[in-house]
């Protein structure tokens, strides 16, 4: 107990003066994330922003047709129209920004118009254009336009407006704004502290390994009274606490994150910092426990392995993708927690963070989805005992 | 003391090692590293295992320190045997090799107090053995600092403090002047005498014929995993058909091959 207890004091002083596992632990979750989060947003907003100022060259054909719709245009804000563009042109005019879309409005519109029939107005754009500003500014133009003429038919003929609206479809949503918000963001929370606590449990047990091997020191701590147990446990403690501690910085630095966002309504984020309470991040992290433990024995059994700390970077590198596959399986709407997927790693943590937050949780599945991470957590510990008193692991050649 | 009886160590091959070591081992299941060895390390005395690199001295040297299981055979270590009470055996060892085996992020005091604790030494009697090596060392000055800061002459001072901080019963070198300069490895040669003079057991691997006529007592010869001399240093020399050391252990390595 003592040596073990020991090995843990001092990987630990040795990890926490490594900058590397530092910046990994600290600083991208707790600086790094809500920069990005917030940064991404503000640049976002700031090109929907751009795209409404941004004036739009429409070539209008046809206006003799649908008079009323060309000056529905002119009075339309930021549009600058072009009359007499050729036809043949429009497609290589947008493709080259000469325009950023065109109205064609056939001889037979106006007849049709005119004998309350339908007539068709052809628009050309490029949907593949930044936040699709042409043909959404051109359709809520054309929409208007519509609308006029439906009111003058309706008022033409003495009708009730009603009498085309027959339905209308009055939405009562019983579900709560937690469940909502839960259901629709619940599922980044745990793509974040998964990922992180991966990425918390990498470089400890990558240098706890295979760069043990590498400085030699391994001899020096495998001919000390330690027997391997002590030796595999006292490194597992600390590359899984390391994996914990990443993990709730992260979600530390999506608290700040939300804070940092300006335009979230009041409600909302009374509902949010509600739902990131303390029981809950408290419940959530108690998930995360075996989850970083598994990480750490999976990656310290691959680090001992590794003959170098070169080699067992190279392993676990790719071992990311693994990692994110059942995460983004959880984000997927219709994937629900169930007693099946109770039962597979990684992805029923994410499905039990989403509903923990939605506050949907089935306790049934929660107490299943513990059974399944201790034992995998379990396995993956005995597992790296077993390895690391493998001669031909830690001798590799 | 360390008595070494029959002792052998065979490794699992792979298939990739089995293509690389070509056509003699494209059948073979294991290699045997270290066949049928014996011989007896007294205290106070410096006992040189020679040979060639992969002859078996590190794979000896690892079962003398536990870190290996021998595939037959015995070894003791201050009368215990290295299998059925391996914990005891490493409480009797220091351990050292050509490289310096430390952690960069330590400073010295960090680095020798790790193996203390491990060894499980009381916090007094760590704290004069440490002052005691650290004068002797002269390492004051440094103690303090991040190893990963330190010149190789204070990293060696260190190394070699942490490997006798304990004051072990049994000291094991693994060829720990290999790629040393000549002052460094002077260091060593001094704590080997040193570690003689103080009665303890020193195993000590090689393939430098100058440190084997300098500091040992008794020698072992080992070639290929097998043993081809053990005695005193004496009983060598007088039995050598070539006038200096270093034709006689080339012939007799030539000889078996």
């Amino acid at each position: 107990m003592n040596q073990f207890i020991t090995i843990f004091k001092k990987e630990l002083k040795d990890i926490l003066r490594d900058r590397r596992t530092i910046i990994m632990m600290i600083i991208v979750p707790m600086v790094v994330t809500p920069m990005l989060i917030v940064g991404v947003m503000k640049i976002q907003r700031a090109q929907i922003e751009k795209a409404k100022a941004k004036e739009i060259r429409v070539a209008f054909l046809g206006k003799e047709n649908a008079s009323q719709l060309y000056q529905i245009f002119e009075e339309g804000e930021k549009i600058v129209l072009i009359d007499n563009f050729p036809e043949d042109s429009i497609a290589a005019g947008i493709e080259s920004e000469e325009i950023d879309g065109a109205v064609i409005v056939r001889s037979d519109f106006h007849t049709n118009i005119e004998s309350d029939h339908q007539g068709n107005i052809e628009i050309y754009f490029k949907s593949s254009d930044a936040y699709g500003s042409a043909i959404k500014r051109m359709a809520d133009l054309i929409d208007s336009y519509n609308e006029q003429i439906v009111e003058e038919r309706v008022a033409r003929l003495g009708l009730d407006k009603d009498l085309f609206d027959a339905v209308a479809i009055v939405e009562n949503d019983v579900s709560s704004v937690q469940e909502r918000i839960g259901k629709i963001a619940g599922g980044y929370l745990p793509y974040m502290f998964i990922i992180f606590s991966f990425m918390g449990t990498m470089y400890p047990g990558i240098d706890l390994g295979a760069g043990e091997k590498e400085r030699g020191t391994l001899e020096t701590l495998l001919s000390s009274p330690a027997n391997r147990l002590q030796i595999v446990l006292g490194k597992l403690g600390v590359v899984s606490l390391s994996g914990i501690i990443t993990a709730l910085i992260a979600i530390l630095g999506i608290y700040v994150a939300i804070q940092m966002i300006e335009d979230i309504p009041a409600d909302m984020l009374a509902v949010i910092m509600d739902m990131l309470g303390f029981k809950i991040i408290v419940t959530i992290l108690t998930l995360v426990i075996p989850i970083a433990i598994f990480f750490a024995a999976t990656i310290l059994s691959i680090s001992i392995y590794a003959k170098s700390f070169k080699e067992a970077q190279s392993i676990i590198g790719p071992a990311n993708m693994i990692i994110i596959i059942p995460v983004i399986i959880g984000l997927l709407p219709g994937i629900e927690l169930d007693a099946i997927t109770a039962l597979v790693p990684i992805l029923n943590v994410s499905l039990a963070s989403k509903d923990l937050l939605a506050g949907t949780i089935n306790p049934l599945h929660l107490v299943e989805v513990y059974l399944s991470l201790f034992f995998l957590a379990g396995v993956a510990v005995w597992g790296c005992v077993r390895w690391f008193n493998r001669e031909e692991t830690l001798f590799r050649t | 003391m360390i008595t070494l009886t029959h002792v052998s160590k065979e490794f699992k091959l792979t298939k990739k090692s089995r293509n690389e070591m070509g056509d003699a081992f494209r059948n073979a299941k294991t290699i045997t590293a270290v066949d049928d060895v014996g011989f007896q390390c007294p205290p106070g005395s410096v006992f040189g295992l020679l040979g060639p690199n992969g002859a078996g001295k590190t794979t000896t040297l690892r079962m003398v320190a536990t870190m290996l299981k021998p595939t037959s055979g015995n070894i003791t270590v201050s009368g215990f045997d290295t299998q059925t009470h391996p914990q005891k055996v490493r409480e009797k060892i220091g351990f050292m090799t050509g490289q310096t085996a430390l952690y960069d992020r330590l400073t010295p005091n960090e680095m020798v107090q790790y193996i203390a604790d491990l060894q499980g030494m009381g916090v007094n009697e760590f704290k004069s053995r440490r002052d005691q090596l650290f004068d002797v060392l002269d390492m004051h000055d440094f103690a303090n600092r991040r190893i990963a800061r330190l010149s190789t002459g204070m990293k060696q001072k260190t190394s070699i403090a942490r490997t006798i901080i304990h004051n072990p019963d049994v000291v094991i070198f693994d060829e720990p002047t290999a790629g040393l300069d000549v002052m460094t490895s002077r260091r060593i040669i001094e704590l080997i005498r040193t570690c003689r003079e103080e009665g303890k057991t020193i195993l000590f691997s090689t393939h430098r014929m100058e440190e084997i006529k300098l500091l040992c007592d008794d020698i072992a010869i080992i070639h290929q995993g097998r043993l081809f001399f053990s005695g005193t240093l004496e009983t060598f020399e007088s039995q050598m058909t070539y006038d200096n050391f270093e034709d006689e252990f080339i012939h007799m390595t030539e000889e078996a091959s």
